[in-house]
């Protein structure tokens, strides 16, 4: 029993997710006639009747006490999250036992980052917000929130099944050879060609990565591309793996190998070759062939996996990345190789500058807006920005530009002149709290030439000509071709609690986080595989499964409370975390006192509000001379061996691992 | 802005408590504070009052209705509420969210709880008495709740005992004899007895005692005096007197305070061969006395040497040092100190109906005819003993405090006992022994009966109750708690003697039984004097130098803790008390987990667990410098070792 929803301050829904579990005690409690047609309005509003008592008794506690709700938990055990952000509210419910506080809390976040990611700056305007989450136009609204359903679902896949999301970072295909050319092929072949085409209509391939399921092959970035943060990858992951999913829940690994290696045949024609998983996703794509198996067709549409088809398949993803100044906009083309197996190009599209200077005003007159709500006038009210005549200025010729370009200003125009008007004219109020208003309304206006520029809707036709991605997609094809099977193998087993049994008898389970590159290592651990694993089938596997889910939960809440190292005995188990730092020689630097947050603050990982991107940085200002690095090992021990071994173990664990993870990414 | 701020920094620095019934409060012109029936701090604002009470509990019955449960921990970012919600009531208390939940939501329980116990069911109780005298009691009740002496008490809600390392294990023997020869008439359930608000002996459960320790906490903890409860009147400047209480029990705290039927039936009788109580123990068996066959077996060798670990606090008429050398004299043990101090303290559990008579002349008749046959006996043992005679004298010290004292409470039992009786006592007539034998026997076997009937109607219940999921401290289940008819009135009758109080839980029948009174108060009267004698020369004990350590050990049986924590924590302390806290939370929620280190910059904490006690141990003294990456060498994990070491001369056994 669980839903997700995320409302406005007048208590209107803006999106809402629930299992059906939830929709049925829904319909249950109200009666709500299941007539065709008719069913989907009525259960949206009577989930809004039952959630606006909630919804409006937040904002009465915020505006009267500035306290708010973050949870309640019932005799029954069903947790409702809450959770706001600037005026949307988020609310979790889960009533199964399936997830914690703690998990829903970072499903809001999550849901919160995938927003983020394909809306970028808009999120700041909750007028613009509204009108993104929620189009006027049914249909559109219809498939806009299948789609964050779907993202919604696809993450809570991984999260429960991946034990990269479970730790929030990347998880890297462990071969140094095969790594390693590809990044050469990628640098030298692939992305130069593309840079160097005409055809590629203004955009510039920044970052190509190619990923066998989750993991990462192999990931290059151009020179004056900006840092892709591991939030970012981590989301653009779900985005692919929600194009392109990996049937993690099916005993498909044998299935499909089998499939992949009949006939050679497939891939001899041109342009590409055939796809079962692609074909359903873009049955219309040209560089694909159209093979269609009608059994796989139909079984696949029982599975209810089935995307609602793109409208232009060689049309790009709008996606928002994070980047030093603000979320810049970026088209991301997904090709898939092979089922399991995807090409990802980012590219910087043609006006990427404006978002950077419409965020430099947006930035201004946010704070402009804090600083006035705190009851500062005049030039208190500017201090910390620079002179008010200069910005005005470069406004002003900024509004020219833009309105020189295909866009509507004219709203802009006339929420300018009426800041100008009560700013700096003597008839105005100068800046005081009356001024609020208009602040408010440049913030909207600014927040609404950024979403003509960038929103995905306002595209239009700009993309990587069609040929172009066609001729990446093949190169990269022709160049995994001899690897392909073995990759998606290796993607099941990448490393394996055999090759470490030796050598560490009693561990049962590990995982070694390189925080300062967000990258990740350990024995594979598949659950549902049809091959027998070490830890046997099925249900042993799952049990460890559990615990090691449980042990990296515990471990985040201790850290979370600034607890660096945490051993526990539980059970006939034995659990260990650490989080340490080292510089880049490898010498370890000494502990320091991790500030505590408070229970409501954001998770701990990567993929939301980077705990450890904060943590190192604030490790940094102690160790300015030193490159910090940050790394966590968890691991599962027999509890009948002494501790004494364990922690020996751990140590020597420690140093084995740290070797991979030099191997250079770029 | 502005205004919203400042009332949030007022709000939040303190802790809230409300009971709410929303069915006063369901037309639109209903005002929010007629249902409002408490608000703790009373000073706070009527319109916050009504703004947190109208919010919370329009949202919890929200979320209760979408979930069909009722809501039981509410959480804001800067504080939370444990909240109980039955019928159209809701009770909500808050904290600072660093308080692990389950000891916010044991700390309401235990507060609903209390208030049932003195006032009766919720309802009815505020048609019987106005809001205002309600107001008092439920401000001395959270008082009580709040008042440890250290965070980690109200943490662990645990109740306040004597330090029994400065006290002779003499006097704690000597505690649960009065208590069991209280026991020897029928009427008497269980009883405790407190010290200066600390627990000296108690035979109640943990959740119990700490109801009927209500007044005492109070007096010696804040030194505030109410006379509100119109029922009873407990602060006096008297040195002596009794007084009774109307109480309510739970049908399963009476259940469980009966359900010794078997040994009841023995208490009187040397006879009876001891095999068939240890038999029916098994039956009768609760969680509370579960881990006390250890202490019970020891508890003979606690006489020779005082162990470090012994527990003040047996919770059953077993552990109290059972019946069992008394009644079953092995003849090797007959001349043992410990046997001869048992027949000696025999004698003043007795009552003496002849002296009795004289002094209360109007009951003269009634009381002779019913006391002809009680219970008195002639304890001719020559070795009387040097501890007879040093009570004796001190008893004579207090004659001339223990005088006549009638309060103005209508339960009141005036008491004209002096003490000199005690020595009367010793003239008595053997042959009233077989006689009072018969009556005693008599009485058991109807009250078997009763026992019987309802160890029938209970047995399912009990069986639920002992299969349900282990809960370290005794919280009554709410239900049964906030459940407004299954309260069973009892009374509740105490006997101060100075900072003693003796306190048992009788049958409502002793009321009107006067003789059973008398035979209580002659029974204990001597032996409280000589107690309180004893407890007011050995204490204060000065503590000890506290270790290059910090500790805290739980009892979750007892509900007991022993720590070297001082009030004002800082700096180790503070760490300590804040891993604590997780810890404990960790602990209450995963019943697997064993034991546990966590380790931040500055500091390392142990904690481990068994199923019946929690320790917490933190080594203190500069850090040694370490990086935090996995090492056999660090110190942190040698604390599990030092724990074991150190706890030893604290009477805590880790092994």
């Amino acid at each position: 029993m669980k839903c997700l929803l995320v409302a406005n301050e007048s208590a209107e829904v803006l999106f809402y997710w629930t299992d059906t579990e939830f929709e049925q005690r829904v319909q249950g409690q109200y009666g709500v006639s299941q007539e065709e047609g008719e069913r989907l309005p009525a259960f949206e509003d009577s989930i809004n009747t039952l959630f606006a008592p909630i919804i409006i008794s937040c904002s009465t506690m915020v505006d009267r006490l500035g306290e708010n709700y973050t949870s309640f938990s019932t005799e029954n055990n069903h947790i409702y999250v809450l959770h706001q952000f600037e005026e949307c509210l988020y609310i979790a419910v889960n009533g199964d036992g399936d997830e914690t506080e703690e998990d829903l809390k970072r499903k809001i976040f999550v849901m919160k980052k995938l927003t983020e990611i394909m809306f970028g700056m808009v999120t700041l305007s909750g007028s613009l917000l509204r009108k993104e989450l929620r189009p006027q136009d049914t249909e559109q609204r219809n498939r806009l929130w299948k789609k964050l359903r779907s993202l919604l679902e696809t993450y809570s896949r991984l999260r429960e099944n991946d034990q990269s999301f479970l730790v929030e970072a990347v998880e890297r295909l462990i071969h140094p050879t095969l790594c390693e050319q590809c990044i050469e092929f990628l640098e030298r072949r692939l992305v130069q060609q593309i840079n160097s085409n005409m055809d590629r209509m203004g955009e510039e391939v920044l970052h190509a990565f190619i990923l066998v399921h989750t993991k990462l092959l192999a990931f290059y970035s151009s020179r004056n591309a900006s840092n892709l943060y591991s939030s970012d990858l981590l989301a653009l992951i779900i985005l692919v793996q929600d194009l392109y999913p990996s049937k993690i829940n099916l005993d498909d690994t044998s299935e499909e190998l089998e499939s992949s290696s009949v006939p050679e045949a497939f891939y001899t024609p041109e342009p590409s070759p055939p796809e079962r998983e692609s074909v359903r996703q873009r049955s219309d794509s040209p560089p694909v062939f159209q093979f269609v198996d009608p059994d796989v067709q139909m079984a696949e549409d029982s599975l209810q996996t089935l995307e609602a088809p793109i409208p232009d398949p060689s049309a790009p993803y709008r996606v928002f990345l994070e980047a030093k100044e603000c979320p810049m906009p970026h088209s991301m083309y997904c090709l898939p190789l092979w089922p399991g197996i995807t090409l990802v190009l980012l590219t910087k599209i043609p006006n990427s500058h404006v978002a950077t200077s419409v965020c430099y005003f947006l930035e201004a007159f946010v704070k402009l807006e804090k600083r006035l709500c705190e009851g500062h006038e005049g030039a208190a009210a500017m201090r910390g920005q620079p002179s008010v005549q200069e910005q005005r200025s470069r406004l002003e010729k900024l509004i020219k530009t833009w309105a020189g370009m295909d866009i509507q200003t004219s709203q802009l125009q006339n929420a300018w002149t009426d800041f100008k008007n009560k700013a700096f004219s003597r008839s105005g109020s100068g800046f005081t709290r009356d001024l609020l208003p208009s602040c408010r309304n440049m913030k909207t206006q600014l927040c609404g030439v950024y979403r003509q520029f960038f929103a995905a809707d306002c595209m239009g036709s700009q993309r990587l000509a069609p040929h172009l991605q066609e001729r990446a997609l093949s190169m990269v094809q022709e160049k995994l071709m001899d690897w392909k099977d073995f990759l998606l193998v290796k993607s099941k087993r990448n490393i394996t609690m055999v090759s470490y049994l030796e050598e560490f008898p009693g561990l049962i389970h590990f995982i070694y986080v390189d925080r300062s590159n967000g990258q990740m290592i350990a024995p594979s651990l598949n659950v549902t595989d049809r091959t027998v694993s070490e830890l046997g089938k099925g249900p042993l596997a799952d049990f460890v499964k559990k615990k090691v889910w449980s042990l990296v939960a515990t471990a985040q809440r201790y850290l979370q409370k600034g607890y660096a190292t945490v051993t526990l005995r539980d059970g006939d188990y034995f659990y260990c975390y650490f989080l340490w730092f080292e510089n880049e020689t490898g010498y370890k630097l000494e502990v320091i006192d991790i500030p505590s947050s408070p229970d409501d603050s954001a998770p701990v990982g990567m993929l939301t509000c980077d705990y450890y991107r904060k943590l190192l940085r604030y490790y940094s200002k102690k160790h300015q001379n030193d490159v910090v690095k940050c790394y966590e090992l968890f691991t599962v021990h027999l509890g009948v061996i002494p501790n004494e071994y364990i922690l020996q173990h751990c140590s020597q664990l420690a140093r084995k691992l740290w070797e991979p993870t030099r191997i250079p990414l770029l | 802005m502005q205004p919203m701020a400042e009332t949030a920094a007022l709000a939040y620095s303190r802790r809230f408590f409300f009971l709410y019934d929303s069915s006063k409060v369901q037309e639109e012109g209903d005002l929010t504070r007629d249902g409002i029936y408490y608000f703790s701090p009373e000073d706070t604002p009527v319109d916050q009052q009504e703004l947190l009470c109208g919010q919370l509990a329009g949202v919890c019955r929200c979320v209760s209705e979408m979930s069909s449960s009722p809501v039981r921990l509410l959480r804001l970012r800067k504080s939370k509420y444990a909240v109980r919600m039955k019928d159209s009531f809701i009770w909500a208390l808050s904290c600072v969210v660093d308080i692990p939940d389950v000891s916010l939501c044991d700390l309401l329980d235990q507060l609903i709880a209390l208030f049932c116990f003195y006032n009766g069911p919720v309802r009815q109780s505020y048609q019987l008495y106005s809001k205002e005298d309600l107001a008092l009691r439920w401000a001395r009740y959270l008082c009580h709740l709040q008042g440890g002496s250290t965070e980690l008490h109200n943490i662990f809600s645990c109740l306040r005992t004597i330090d029994s390392t400065h006290i002779d294990p003499l006097l704690l023997l000597k505690a649960a004899l009065i208590l069991q020869a209280c026991q020897r008439c029928p009427l008497v359930l269980a009883g405790c007895i407190l010290y200066r608000g600390r627990v000296v002996s108690t035979q109640m459960t943990p959740a119990l005692t700490m109801k009927v320790m209500v007044y005492e906490t109070q007096m010696y903890s804040q030194d505030f005096r109410v006379t509100a409860n119109g029922l009873s009147s407990s602060v006096c400047s008297l040195s002596s007197f009794t007084a009774t209480t109307q109480v309510f029990l739970t049908p399963s705290e009476l259940y469980v305070l009966r359900c010794h039927p078997v040994e009841r039936a023995y208490r009187s009788q040397c006879s009876q061969p001891p095999c068939q109580p240890s038999k029916s123990r098994l039956l009768s068996r609760t969680l509370s006395d579960t881990p006390t066959t250890d202490t019970d077996s020891s508890g003979l060798d606690l006489m020779q040497c005082p162990p470090a670990s012994y527990q003040t606090l047996p919770s059953s008429p077993r552990s109290s040092l059972s019946d069992e050398p008394y009644f079953s004299p092995s003849p090797s043990r007959v001349n043992t100190p410990l046997h001869s101090n048992l027949m000696n303290q025999s004698e003043y559990f007795t009552p003496d109906s002849h002296d009795h008579s004289i002094s209360n002349g109007t009951n003269l008749c009634a009381v002779k005819e019913s006391l002809a046959g009680l219970n008195i006996k002639q304890d001719t043992d020559a070795s009387s003993g040097s501890e007879t005679k040093s009570e004796g004298v001190n008893s004579d010290q207090d004659i001339q405090s223990d005088e006549i004292k009638a309060l103005a409470n209508g339960y009141e039992q005036s008491n004209s006992l002096d003490n000199h009786l005690d020595h009367d006592n010793q003239i008595e007539n053997e042959e009233n022994k077989l006689d009072a034998n018969n009556h005693v026997m008599c009485k058991n076997g109807k009250f078997q009966g009763e026992t019987e009937e309802e160890a029938r109607t209970k047995s399912k219940q009990v069986e639920g109750r002992l299969e349900e999921k282990y809960e370290p401290t005794n919280t009554p289940s709410p239900h049964e708690t906030l459940g407004d008819t299954s309260l069973v009135p009892s009374v509740l009758y105490q006997h101060r003697v100075r900072g003693l109080v003796l306190a048992l839980l009788v049958e409502p029948e002793f009321h009107t039984d006067p003789s059973a009174r008398e035979e209580v108060h002659h029974s204990s009267m001597a032996s409280l004097n000589g107690l309180e004698a004893h407890l007011r020369n050995t204490l204060p004990g000065t503590p000890g130098p506290p270790g290059p350590y910090t500790f805290a050990h739980y009892d979750c049986i007892q509900n007991t803790l022993t720590t070297n924590v001082c009030g004002h924590s800082a700096g180790p302390q503070e760490a300590f008390v804040r891993a604590t806290k997780l810890l404990h939370s960790h602990f209450s929620h995963l019943d697997t987990l064993q034991e546990a280190i966590v380790r931040n910059g500055s500091s390392a904490v142990y904690g481990t667990r068994s199923t019946a006690q929690e320790t917490y141990f933190l080594q203190r003294g500069t850090p040694v410098r370490n990086s935090g990456s996995p090492d056999p060498q660090d110190s942190a994990f040698s604390l599990p070792r030092k724990a074991r070491q150190r706890l030893l001369k604290h009477g805590v056994n880790l092994l």
